[in-house]
């Protein structure tokens, strides 16, 4: 996680501009930041993508003083031009930002979800009574014979 | 060398057919050999015991060995193939992370050269084949309902269907308005306990396993029965070759052992199930100077006329909760409105619709099997609270005719970590399953806004759905345009025998386990009575 330490309050600031906090659920920087680093951590060419992305949000942002001194809309502004800059950055930090943030317990309970193992648990269905066949059965064979 | 006894038969591969044919030969008191490459799953190894299940499918629990790369993994050359193959090795095969999906070939299916004119007749038929399907289920373990038109009359089913719930029961809404065929899909997951195992809980992800042993993977069906009749089963054992004795006939294999010993096994015949890729890149490795460009390869067809499935998915978008998190994810109701051959469709054969389970939080970030990903940013929680829950994908799958140009090969540098070289798979979709693929998206776009969605997204080829693998050792009665006879056995080599998906003339348009056991089945009765 070395190459990533320097970056670490930058990668919180992107992370919430990616999925930022809204309508009682936190921002991405509170419940997925953790798996990012550790997903980093186990990868050293994943680690080197990060980097060198988050060097480029960095040099886009000097200009304004820095990317946390951005307003959102500068943010956003920024994120997309690395987007198309570093294409291969931007889909592997977005897919291991959701991943963390949407595997986390606190997000998947907001999804109103129980956020404890599925097994032994498994789920109670609401609709299990049989379905009316009659109709398609009344078709009669539809397959050729052969 | 360590050298073991000979057996009667070795079997290579613990999966779908390779436990079935070892339970049946061992049944009827052959000496049976099974050499696995990958391992016995423990349940409690499952995802499902952790908060984290869903990651697990992108790593460790990926169906594509490329990504998974487990030391009992091979890796496959897909860069040529709009669809790349997907695969599991353990005891159970791919059957420890199928979605248990266990419709049958329908009679036209195995007539195809004969209704249709196109591609070639199976040298066997449903009629043959019947009792076999029958006693596989109950081997196996079946839910669903008798009485589906779109078939002959089949035995009764093991348990009642899995249940449509809220996702399943406004979908058929769809359906029934359109006037169309649907039906409760068969699928090999118990609802009720059946033959010492535990009805299924609805959890969900049965591509991760299944800690319930509800579903039918062979590891919990076929394998205890297997071995309490006598069948010997060795894991971690990668075979390399098979190896020819006196009059040109298969006399065992070398394979290398856990510990990475090489070693040799054997047996007065080999039987091969290593799947529709494993299976011809095996015999094409098993190179001699009486076949020097793979065993029973005289012809050139090992390997060729290699047949996907191939996906097509269109998802809707409804107004309300569907619940889609619950119950088995692949199953649900099937669809064979589009079945059988209509020339004015602008293709030959057809597809069936397969109406699955809803996504998982972390599915839904990244929009599923069709791939288009919430947005980032201030719009993304709205985006996706908007998606979550409330979707259906209906999946189309078409099929695949047999092209002479789809192919495994050995690959010149790939290697798994045996040396052992890999297979590299050459697939160009055809014009016809294009076409096939496009009238099935316009049709469950149709049957998706009967059922109320406000809209819709297509992923016109799904990439990650080689789920089968098939076609690549042919069965057929002209030594020339065949590699296996009716019976299984090998043209070239009478002693060696092929029963996974590689056997399959024609594909049909529906999942082929069922198929493929049923086949294996047959195919091991016939080696019990040669012996007889």
């Amino acid at each position: 996680m070395t190459r990533l330490a320097g970056h670490r309050d930058l990668l919180a600031q992107v992370l919430d501009t990616l999925v930022p906090p809204s309508g009682g659920f936190p921002g991405a920087a509170a419940v997925a930041l953790d798996h990012v680093l550790t997903v980093a951590g186990g990868s050293a060419a994943l680690e080197a993508l990060l980097a060198r992305g988050l060097q480029a949000i960095e040099d886009d942002a000097r200009a304004a003083g820095g990317f946390g001194r951005v307003d959102t809309d500068g943010r956003e502004r920024i994120l997309q031009t690395v987007e198309r800059s570093h294409p291969e950055f931007f889909e592997a930090l977005v897919r291991h930002v959701y991943d963390g943030y949407y595997a986390h317990p606190t997000i998947v309970e907001r999804l109103g979800l129980d956020p404890t193992p599925l097994h032994p648990r498994g789920h109670r269905l609401d609709v299990t009574e049989p379905p009316d066949l009659t109709r398609v059965a009344a078709r009669g064979p539809l397959y050729r014979r052969a | 060398m360590p050298a073991d006894d000979r057996t009667d038969v070795l079997v290579i591969g613990a999966g779908a057919a390779g436990a079935a044919v070892a339970w049946r030969l061992a049944s009827a008191g052959i000496g049976v050999v099974c050499l696995e490459q990958g391992d016995w799953v423990d349940a409690r190894a499952y995802p499902h015991w952790g908060v984290d299940w869903e990651l697990h499918r992108q790593t460790d629990w990926c169906a594509q060995p490329n990504v998974r790369r487990l030391s009992q993994d091979y890796p496959v050359n897909d860069a040529a193939s709009p669809i790349a193959p997907l695969m599991y090795n353990a005891v159970g095969g791919s059957t420890i992370h199928w979605s248990a999906h266990f419709p049958r070939f329908r009679p036209s299916d195995f007539r195809v050269r004969s209704l249709d004119g196109v591609a070639d007749d199976w040298p066997i038929d449903y009629a043959t084949l019947e009792p076999y399907f029958d006693l596989n289920d109950r081997m196996m373990g079946v839910a669903g309902v008798i009485g589906d038109p779109a078939y002959p009359p089949k035995s009764p089913r093991q348990t009642p269907p899995i249940p449509l719930d809220t996702l399943g029961a406004t979908m058929v809404r769809g359906f029934e308005r359109l006037g169309w065929h649907w039906w409760p899909s068969d699928s090999a997951i118990l609802t009720r306990d059946y033959d010492g195992r535990r009805a299924c809980n609805n959890c969900g992800p049965c591509d991760l396993g299944c800690p319930t042993g509800a579903k039918a993977s062979t590891d919990v069906t076929y394998w205890p029965k297997a071995l309490a009749a006598g069948a010997r089963l060795l894991t971690r054992c990668r075979v390399r070759e098979i190896t020819l004795g006196p009059g040109a006939l298969a006399d065992g294999a070398i394979y290398y052992d856990r510990e990475g010993r090489e070693c040799r096994q054997k047996a007065r015949a080999v039987v091969l199930a290593a799947n529709g890729i494993g299976t011809p890149r095996l015999l094409l490795t098993s190179r001699s100077p009486r076949f020097p460009d793979g065993l029973a390869n005289e012809n050139g067809l090992v390997g060729r006329h290699l047949m996907f499935h191939p996906y097509a998915l269109v998802r809707g978008l409804f107004d309300r909760p569907l619940g889609g998190h619950r119950g088995p994810i692949g199953c649900a109701i099937i669809s064979q409105e589009f079945y059988e051959t209509e020339l004015s469709r602008g293709f030959v054969r057809g597809y069936s619709f397969q109406v699955s389970r809803g996504l998982s939080p972390i599915a839904s970030a990244h929009g599923g099997l069709v791939g288009d990903r919430v947005p980032w940013g201030r719009e993304h929680r709205r985006a996706y609270a908007d998606r979550f829950d409330r979707t259906i994908t209906v999946a189309i799958i078409g099929e695949d005719l047999p092209e002479a140009g789809n192919r495994v090969e050995l690959d010149p540098a790939l290697t798994d970590d045996s040396g052992i070289p890999a297979p590299r798979v050459t697939y160009t979709l055809s014009e016809n399953s294009r076409r096939m693929l496009d009238h099935g998206i316009a049709r469950a776009r149709e049957a998706l806004e009967a059922a109320g969605a406000s809209g819709v997204a297509v992923n016109p080829l799904l990439r990650a759905g080689g789920w089968h693998l098939m076609g690549t050792a042919r069965m057929g009665r002209d030594p020339a345009s065949s590699v296996i006879d009716a019976e299984g056995r090998c043209h070239d080599v009478p002693n060696l025998y092929v029963v996974d998906g590689s056997t399959m003339v024609t594909c049909a348009g529906v999942n082929p386990t069922s198929t493929i056991q049923a086949v294996a089945l047959y195919i091991a009765d016939g080696i019990i009575r040669r012996r007889a």
